[in-house]
């Protein structure tokens, strides 16, 4: 069984009265748990979008026809509630995106931590994860900079131990090397695979960069809203 | 407790990331509640002042004479032998004669809080029936030997203005007298009192009536009141217009008159602290909103962040309530700080001339803080509603 299944998902933006954009037009997907999948694609071809409805940031479109369905584990979560969704990002997903986003008056430490407290650990063991999530990213001894006083790389190993800290089985990561030069590239990536092979946690990542792509063990190609060809590993 | 310190840092530090807002807010909530706390202090101090009266006038009547208008301090005087008159009428059980005019022959009953005062009555007239008892905090009381003596108690605000001890010298209106103790503070009347012996202060009155008066009496002869106590079961009101029908010449105040006439004047001043109350509710409120509602677009994207990585609608929505409790905290701890300071300082100028004017509480400081603390919350309900209902993605989106 599929870990994440999704099928028919539509996104239509309404720009105006007559002006529609349609930035997803019925992609199926279907990821394998312990799979490392990379999602490439030309820019605004809905790359995003679709990670933010198998985060269960936003729904898809609900007329579409048949209507759109999400099963994660096999669970069907397309109608969840807000807070039902929340929980399941909290538990059972982490996210990574390309610009960071760590919360600058937070120190690192706080910052993972945060993801262990929505996750319903008291404070201070969500401290105690916090901590030992930043030693798997080499970053123990800045645990109480704040993000301005960390470069580009250390940050993103910060927001990566902070959607690996509470161990979720599904990490989504939109772009994740995308402001990071090459050896910071590389860190991150060895993070993440080192996670997706001892851990066998599930991995779906968006980039432009064809070799970290090439690291993945499939890259689905996406082009104007729907998922195209699919490339086995290092075919891209 | 560590780690509840290390949560409340936390909000600290979101706070002062926009230092002058804050900052500017924090301004507009301690000057609400510095108003508030020193109006209510004022309050307090009329309160105390209207309560020790209440209690004073509830259980009996004063009878004065009928040209006398209302609570005044300088009544006409009345001849001691109206109390004759007054114990015939049935349901009087005790009487006493007692003088009360103002200390000082100059001074108009003016100003705020209540003027100086010397009271003069036989210790003991009473027959223990005063239910309102003071204490010597130096020195002792008067007693019924004192009668025919020059001795003086002094109530604590004027013990204080003059500078006197037990033992001292002291003039009033041109008759030498001597401390013979200081009253414990009251808050009220007797903190601006001068206790005498009958005598003495029949001779003080006399000194002062008019001329006409003067001449056909007789010092010993001339009080300004005569105090009734009811015998038990008595409805004070009634007798108190049997006596006003009985005898002639005299008019009497009860308890109720008391409350009637003073007590409408300190609800006037309560609803003035009210409407400074409301003024700083507003204002603060309003600020503490416009603060948090800009403070919310400027972390839209910090918002999204939480929510994508697992925040409840709840969560967002404490974490701001918190924050705008916390600046209406900080502000109401620093209103409550200058209110003292100011109460403190104008306490002590006014000491000299024997003016208190306030008297701050610790359940005024109690409530400026909730108050202030919970306005800081409520107005910030709002903008953490906005917050918790923010889109995870546009939040993300949004640079
Ligand atoms: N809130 C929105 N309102 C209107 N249009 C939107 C909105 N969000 C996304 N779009 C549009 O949907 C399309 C897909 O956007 P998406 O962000 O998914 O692209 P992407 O593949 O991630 O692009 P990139 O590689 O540049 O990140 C784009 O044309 C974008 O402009
Ligand atoms: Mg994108």
């Amino acid at each position: 069984m599929a870990f994440v299944e999704a099928y028919n998902l539509h996104k239509t933006y309404r720009m105006g009265r007559n002006n529609t954009l349609h930035a997803l037009r019925g992609v199926d997907i279907s990821i394998e748990a312990g799979e490392m999948v990379a999602i490439m694609g030309p820019s605004g071809c809905g790359k995003s979008t679709l990670m933010h409805i198998l985060g269960l940031l936003q729904p898809p479109d609900r007329a579409a026809n048949p209507p759109p369905r999400i099963l994660i584990s096999g669970v069907d979560v397309t109608n969840l509630s807000d807070s039902r969704r929340t929980q399941m990002r909290a538990r059972t997903m982490g996210f990574v995106f390309q610009s960071f986003n760590l919360v600058p008056t937070l120190t690192a430490l706080e910052n993972v931590a945060l993801a262990s407290e929505y996750a319903g650990q008291s404070r201070s063991t969500a401290a105690a994860t916090a901590r030992e999530a930043l030693e798997w990213v080499n970053l123990g001894d800045r645990a109480h900079h704040r993000p301005t006083e960390l470069s580009g790389g250390e940050q993103q190993r910060v927001a990566i131990a902070r959607a690996l800290a509470n161990r979720p089985a599904l990490i989504l990561a939109d772009e994740p090397t995308g402001n990071l030069d090459s050896a910071n590239t590389a860190e991150v990536l060895e993070v993440l695979r080192k996670f997706n092979r001892e851990h066998q946690q599930t991995i779906v990542l968006v980039t432009h960069d064809r070799e970290v792509g090439a690291t993945c063990s499939r890259v689905l190609l996406m082009r104007d809203g729907v998922i195209g060809d699919e490339h086995p590993r290092a075919a891209a | 407790m560590g780690l509840v310190i290390g949560g409340f840092m936390r909000l600290v530090r979101s706070l002062t990331r926009r230092k002058l807002r804050t900052t500017l807010t924090i301004v507009g909530i301690s000057v609400g509640i510095w108003a508030l706390v020193v109006m209510s202090s004022m309050a307090n101090k009329i309160g105390a002042l209207v309560e020790g009266g209440s209690i004073y006038y509830k259980d009996k009547i004063i009878v004065i004479d009928a040209t006398t208008l209302g609570f005044g301090f300088g009544s006409t005087p009345l001849p001691l032998a109206i109390a004759d008159q007054i114990r015939a009428v049935p349901g009087v059980a005790v009487t006493w004669p007692e003088v009360q005019m103002l200390f000082d022959s100059e001074a108009a009953a003016a100003g705020f809080g209540l003027p100086d005062l010397i009271s003069g009555t036989v210790a003991g007239a009473d027959q223990g029936r005063e239910q309102f008892q003071v204490r010597a905090a130096r020195g002792r009381l008067l007693t019924a030997g004192d009668e025919g003596s020059s001795n003086v108690v002094l109530g604590s605000d004027l013990a204080r203005k003059f500078g006197k001890q037990p033992g001292d010298a002291i003039t009033i209106r041109g008759r030498e007298f001597t401390v013979a103790g200081v009253l414990e503070p009251t808050l009220t009347a007797p903190d601006t009192t001068a206790l005498l012996p009958l005598e003495a202060a029949q001779r003080l009155l006399a000194d002062s009536a008019p001329l006409a008066i003067r001449q056909g009496m007789v010092a010993a002869q001339l009080v300004s009141q005569i105090i009734v106590y009811p015998e038990e079961g008595v409805d004070i009101a009634v007798l108190a217009t049997a006596i006003e029908n009985q005898v002639d010449h005299v008019q009497t105040l009860t308890g109720k008159d008391f409350d009637e006439q003073i007590g409408s004047s300190v609800a006037i001043f309560n609803a003035i602290i009210l409407g400074v109350a409301l003024i700083s509710l507003i204002v603060g409120g309003l600020s503490v909103i416009n603060t948090m509602a800009m403070s919310v677009v400027e972390r839209t994207r910090e918002i999204g962040i939480k929510r994508a990585i697992g925040a409840s609608r709840g969560r967002i929505m404490r974490e701001i309530v918190l924050e705008a409790g916390l600046i209406g905290l900080i502000g109401g701890t620093i209103g409550i700080v200058l209110g003292a300071v100011v109460v403190v300082i104008a306490n002590e100028a006014g000491r000299d001339s024997g003016i208190i004017l306030f008297l701050l509480t610790p359940n005024t400081a109690a409530f400026a803080l909730a108050f202030s603390t919970v306005l800081g919350m409520v107005a910030g309900i709002a903008p953490a509603w906005t917050a918790a209902r923010l889109d995870p993605v546009e939040a993300l989106r949004y640079e």
